[in-house]
Protein backbone atom coordinates (compact mmCIF):
# COMPACT_ATOMS: atom_id res chain seq x y z
CA UNK A 1 0.00 0.00 0.00
CA UNK A 2 1.32 3.48 -1.16
CA UNK A 3 2.54 5.92 1.64
CA UNK A 4 0.31 8.68 1.66
CA UNK A 5 0.73 9.85 5.19
CA UNK A 6 3.74 10.47 7.80
CA UNK A 7 3.04 10.71 11.37
CA UNK A 8 5.72 13.81 11.63
CA UNK A 9 5.27 14.32 15.76
CA UNK A 10 6.20 10.88 16.68
CA UNK A 11 8.65 9.61 13.91
CA UNK A 12 10.74 12.79 13.51
CA UNK A 13 13.03 13.88 16.71
CA UNK A 14 13.53 17.65 16.83
CA UNK A 15 10.53 19.93 17.22
CA UNK A 16 8.70 19.83 14.12
CA UNK A 17 6.21 22.78 12.64
CA UNK A 18 2.53 23.08 14.13
CA UNK A 19 1.55 22.08 10.56
CA UNK A 20 2.64 18.78 11.39
CA UNK A 21 1.51 18.35 14.80
CA UNK A 22 4.73 19.51 16.46
CA UNK A 23 5.40 22.67 18.62
CA UNK A 24 6.86 24.83 16.21
CA UNK A 25 9.61 25.64 14.73
CA UNK A 26 12.93 28.02 16.55
CA UNK A 27 15.30 28.40 13.58
CA UNK A 28 15.55 28.46 10.39
CA UNK A 29 11.60 28.08 8.23
CA UNK A 30 10.55 29.40 11.66
CA UNK A 31 6.78 29.43 11.90
CA UNK A 32 4.80 32.35 9.96
CA UNK A 33 7.91 33.41 8.68
CA UNK A 34 9.44 35.58 5.57
CA UNK A 35 10.82 38.45 4.82
CA UNK A 36 9.91 40.93 8.13
CA UNK A 37 10.78 44.44 6.35
CA UNK A 38 10.59 45.75 2.77
CA UNK A 39 10.43 49.91 1.89
CA UNK A 40 10.56 51.78 -1.78
CA UNK A 41 11.69 54.92 -2.33
CA UNK A 42 11.10 57.40 -5.70
CA UNK A 43 12.69 60.09 -7.22
CA UNK A 44 9.94 62.55 -7.75
CA UNK A 45 11.54 64.93 -10.10
CA UNK A 46 14.48 65.46 -13.20
CA UNK A 47 17.80 66.42 -12.03
CA UNK A 48 20.73 67.22 -13.74
CA UNK A 49 24.62 66.55 -13.24
CA UNK A 50 26.19 65.17 -10.21
CA UNK A 51 24.41 64.82 -7.17
CA UNK A 52 25.59 63.43 -3.63
CA UNK A 53 23.59 63.13 -1.49
CA UNK A 54 20.46 62.79 -3.29
CA UNK A 55 18.51 64.65 -0.75
CA UNK A 56 14.91 66.25 -2.42
CA UNK A 57 12.05 65.63 -4.36
CA UNK A 58 11.92 61.76 -2.65
CA UNK A 59 9.00 59.76 -1.45
CA UNK A 60 8.03 57.13 -0.72
CA UNK A 61 6.47 54.76 -3.28
CA UNK A 62 2.50 55.80 -2.88
CA UNK A 63 1.09 54.56 -6.40
CA UNK A 64 -1.97 52.58 -6.17
CA UNK A 65 -1.38 49.07 -4.50
CA UNK A 66 1.94 49.80 -3.26
CA UNK A 67 2.74 47.98 0.05
CA UNK A 68 5.70 47.50 2.47
CA UNK A 69 6.37 45.80 5.22
CA UNK A 70 7.45 46.76 8.65
CA UNK A 71 7.28 50.34 9.19
CA UNK A 72 9.99 50.99 6.77
CA UNK A 73 13.09 53.65 5.98
CA UNK A 74 13.37 57.07 7.76
CA UNK A 75 14.80 59.87 5.28
CA UNK A 76 16.76 63.03 6.41
CA UNK A 77 17.85 64.88 3.31
CA UNK A 78 18.77 61.78 2.07
CA UNK A 79 20.58 60.12 4.65
CA UNK A 80 18.27 56.74 4.85
CA UNK A 81 18.38 55.13 8.56
CA UNK A 82 17.25 51.22 8.93
CA UNK A 83 13.75 50.74 10.93
CA UNK A 84 15.66 47.55 12.58
CA UNK A 85 19.36 45.17 12.51
CA UNK A 86 19.44 42.98 9.72
CA UNK A 87 21.02 42.00 6.73
CA UNK A 88 19.46 43.85 3.91
CA UNK A 89 19.40 44.37 0.88
CA UNK A 90 19.84 47.75 -1.07
CA UNK A 91 19.19 49.01 -4.73
CA UNK A 92 18.84 52.03 -6.37
CA UNK A 93 17.34 52.17 -10.00
CA UNK A 94 17.85 55.07 -12.33
CA UNK A 95 16.39 56.27 -15.80
CA UNK A 96 18.84 58.10 -17.23
CA UNK A 97 18.40 60.50 -20.03
CA UNK A 98 20.96 63.12 -21.69
CA UNK A 99 19.91 65.66 -24.92
CA UNK A 100 23.36 66.43 -25.38
CA UNK A 101 24.87 62.67 -26.03
CA UNK A 102 27.08 63.03 -23.24
CA UNK A 103 28.90 60.12 -22.06
CA UNK A 104 28.71 58.18 -18.90
CA UNK A 105 26.07 58.57 -16.21
CA UNK A 106 27.05 57.00 -12.83
CA UNK A 107 24.64 55.70 -9.49
CA UNK A 108 26.05 55.16 -6.71
CA UNK A 109 25.34 53.79 -2.77
CA UNK A 110 27.53 55.25 -0.51
CA UNK A 111 27.06 53.32 3.39
CA UNK A 112 28.67 54.16 6.38
CA UNK A 113 28.68 52.17 9.81
CA UNK A 114 29.69 54.98 12.18
CA UNK A 115 27.47 57.73 10.67
CA UNK A 116 29.93 59.68 10.02
CA UNK A 117 32.19 58.04 6.59
CA UNK A 118 30.31 56.83 3.85
CA UNK A 119 32.04 54.64 1.03
CA UNK A 120 31.13 53.77 -2.00
CA UNK A 121 29.80 50.37 -1.89
CA UNK A 122 28.15 49.57 -5.64
CA UNK A 123 27.91 51.61 -8.58
CA UNK A 124 25.90 51.40 -12.16
CA UNK A 125 26.99 53.14 -14.93
CA UNK A 126 25.51 53.83 -18.54
CA UNK A 127 26.98 55.69 -22.15
CA UNK A 128 24.96 58.07 -22.70
CA UNK A 129 25.27 58.44 -26.88
CA UNK A 130 23.54 59.57 -29.67
CA UNK A 131 21.62 62.48 -28.45
CA UNK A 132 18.35 61.71 -26.79
CA UNK A 133 19.59 58.48 -25.46
CA UNK A 134 17.57 56.80 -22.59
CA UNK A 135 19.44 54.15 -20.44
CA UNK A 136 18.64 52.98 -17.35
CA UNK A 137 21.16 51.07 -14.51
CA UNK A 138 21.08 49.79 -11.11
CA UNK A 139 23.44 49.32 -8.74
CA UNK A 140 22.71 46.79 -5.32
CA UNK A 141 24.57 45.51 -1.97
CA UNK A 142 23.62 43.57 1.16
CA UNK A 143 24.17 45.31 4.07
CA UNK A 144 25.13 44.08 7.37
CA UNK A 145 23.27 46.74 9.46
CA UNK A 146 24.37 45.94 13.15
CA UNK A 147 22.86 49.47 14.59
CA UNK A 148 20.73 51.57 13.05
CA UNK A 149 21.95 54.81 14.79
CA UNK A 150 25.56 54.47 13.26
CA UNK A 151 24.66 52.61 9.56
CA UNK A 152 22.73 54.60 7.45
CA UNK A 153 22.98 54.96 3.31
CA UNK A 154 23.09 57.45 0.84
CA UNK A 155 22.46 57.26 -3.09
CA UNK A 156 24.26 59.49 -4.94
CA UNK A 157 25.20 60.09 -9.11
CA UNK A 158 28.17 60.73 -10.74
CA UNK A 159 28.05 62.68 -14.22
CA UNK A 160 30.72 63.14 -16.98
CA UNK A 161 28.22 66.27 -18.29
CA UNK A 162 25.83 68.61 -16.77
CA UNK A 163 23.43 67.67 -18.64
CA UNK A 164 22.84 64.47 -17.97
CA UNK A 165 19.93 63.45 -16.51
CA UNK A 166 17.58 61.45 -13.80
CA UNK A 167 14.21 61.18 -14.23
CA UNK A 168 11.82 61.43 -11.83
CA UNK A 169 7.79 61.08 -10.98
CA UNK A 170 5.68 61.51 -8.67
CA UNK A 171 2.77 59.24 -10.06
CA UNK A 172 5.32 55.83 -10.99
CA UNK A 173 8.70 54.63 -10.32
CA UNK A 174 11.22 55.97 -12.95
CA UNK A 175 14.24 55.96 -10.46
CA UNK A 176 13.71 54.46 -7.21
CA UNK A 177 15.68 52.62 -3.90
CA UNK A 178 14.93 49.20 -2.61
CA UNK A 179 15.16 47.93 0.84
CA UNK A 180 14.60 44.40 1.51
CA UNK A 181 15.41 42.55 5.17
CA UNK A 182 16.44 39.38 4.47
CA UNK A 183 17.29 37.84 7.39
CA UNK A 184 19.09 38.71 10.90
CA UNK A 185 22.36 39.80 11.44
CA UNK B 1 8.78 65.28 -18.96
CA UNK B 2 10.16 64.47 -22.66
CA UNK B 3 7.65 61.81 -24.26
CA UNK B 4 8.76 58.26 -25.17
CA UNK B 5 10.35 60.04 -28.47
CA UNK B 6 12.26 62.59 -26.36
CA UNK B 7 10.46 65.46 -27.20
CA UNK B 8 10.21 67.89 -24.18
CA UNK B 9 6.71 68.51 -23.33
CA UNK B 10 6.92 69.45 -19.75
CA UNK B 11 8.00 72.59 -17.65
CA UNK B 12 10.13 70.25 -15.43
CA UNK B 13 12.04 69.87 -18.52
CA UNK B 14 13.10 73.29 -18.66
CA UNK B 15 13.80 73.64 -14.96
CA UNK B 16 16.16 70.87 -14.97
CA UNK B 17 18.07 72.44 -17.63
CA UNK B 18 18.38 75.97 -16.21
CA UNK B 19 20.86 74.84 -13.12
CA UNK B 20 22.00 71.72 -12.40
CA UNK B 21 21.65 69.80 -9.08
CA UNK B 22 18.09 69.65 -7.46
CA UNK B 23 17.73 73.14 -7.06
CA UNK B 24 13.91 73.04 -7.55
CA UNK B 25 10.97 70.70 -5.72
CA UNK B 26 7.49 71.53 -5.95
CA UNK B 27 4.95 72.11 -2.67
CA UNK B 28 2.84 69.35 -4.50
CA UNK B 29 4.78 66.96 -6.32
CA UNK B 30 1.22 65.36 -7.46
CA UNK B 31 0.75 68.37 -9.31
CA UNK B 32 3.78 70.00 -11.21
CA UNK B 33 2.62 73.45 -12.26
CA UNK B 34 4.93 76.72 -12.10
CA UNK B 35 2.56 77.84 -8.81
CA UNK B 36 3.67 75.18 -6.80
CA UNK B 37 7.62 75.49 -7.80
CA UNK B 38 9.92 76.74 -4.71
CA UNK B 39 13.52 76.41 -4.42
CA UNK B 40 14.90 74.23 -2.04
CA UNK B 41 17.68 75.00 0.93
CA UNK B 42 19.95 72.77 0.36
CA UNK B 43 21.54 70.69 -1.89
CA UNK B 44 23.65 67.63 -1.66
CA UNK B 45 27.25 68.58 -3.13
CA UNK B 46 30.61 65.87 -2.77
CA UNK B 47 28.42 64.54 -0.16
CA UNK B 48 27.76 67.74 1.64
CA UNK B 49 24.07 69.83 2.00
CA UNK B 50 25.19 73.14 1.13
CA UNK B 51 22.81 76.34 0.56
CA UNK B 52 21.35 76.41 -3.15
CA UNK B 53 23.39 78.59 -5.12
CA UNK B 54 20.17 79.25 -7.13
CA UNK B 55 18.36 81.87 -4.84
CA UNK B 56 15.47 83.15 -7.66
CA UNK B 57 13.23 81.27 -9.64
CA UNK B 58 12.90 81.43 -13.31
CA UNK B 59 9.99 83.19 -14.08
CA UNK B 60 7.12 81.49 -15.74
CA UNK B 61 7.63 83.33 -18.78
CA UNK B 62 11.27 81.94 -19.25
CA UNK B 63 10.30 79.00 -18.24
CA UNK B 64 8.03 78.23 -21.06
CA UNK B 65 10.24 80.14 -23.39
CA UNK B 66 13.20 77.54 -22.45
CA UNK B 67 10.53 74.51 -22.42
CA UNK B 68 9.92 76.01 -26.26
CA UNK B 69 13.00 76.41 -27.13
CA UNK B 70 14.45 72.89 -26.01
CA UNK B 71 11.47 71.98 -28.61
CA UNK B 72 12.63 74.02 -31.62
CA UNK B 73 15.63 72.42 -31.01
CA UNK B 74 14.45 69.12 -30.77
CA UNK B 75 12.66 69.33 -34.12
CA UNK B 76 15.17 70.99 -36.03
CA UNK B 77 17.14 67.77 -34.77
CA UNK B 78 14.37 65.17 -35.50
CA UNK B 79 12.85 66.68 -38.59
CA UNK B 80 9.99 68.89 -37.12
Amino acid sequence: MALSKIDVANMVTGVTPVANGGTALSSGFTNGGGLTGSDMWRVTADFAGSVNPISSNLERCDETGFGRIGTGMTNSSGTFSFPSTGIWLVSFTAFHYTDNSADYISIKINTTTDNSTYALVAQGIAQMHPVDAFSQGTATCVLDVTDVSTCKVRFETDHADTSNKIRGNSGYNRSWFEFIRLGDT
Amino acid sequence: MPDKKGRPDHIEDALSSMHTNQWFTYTDSKNKIYANVRLTEKIGVNGELVDNPVTELPTETAVNAKLKEMQDAWDAANGG
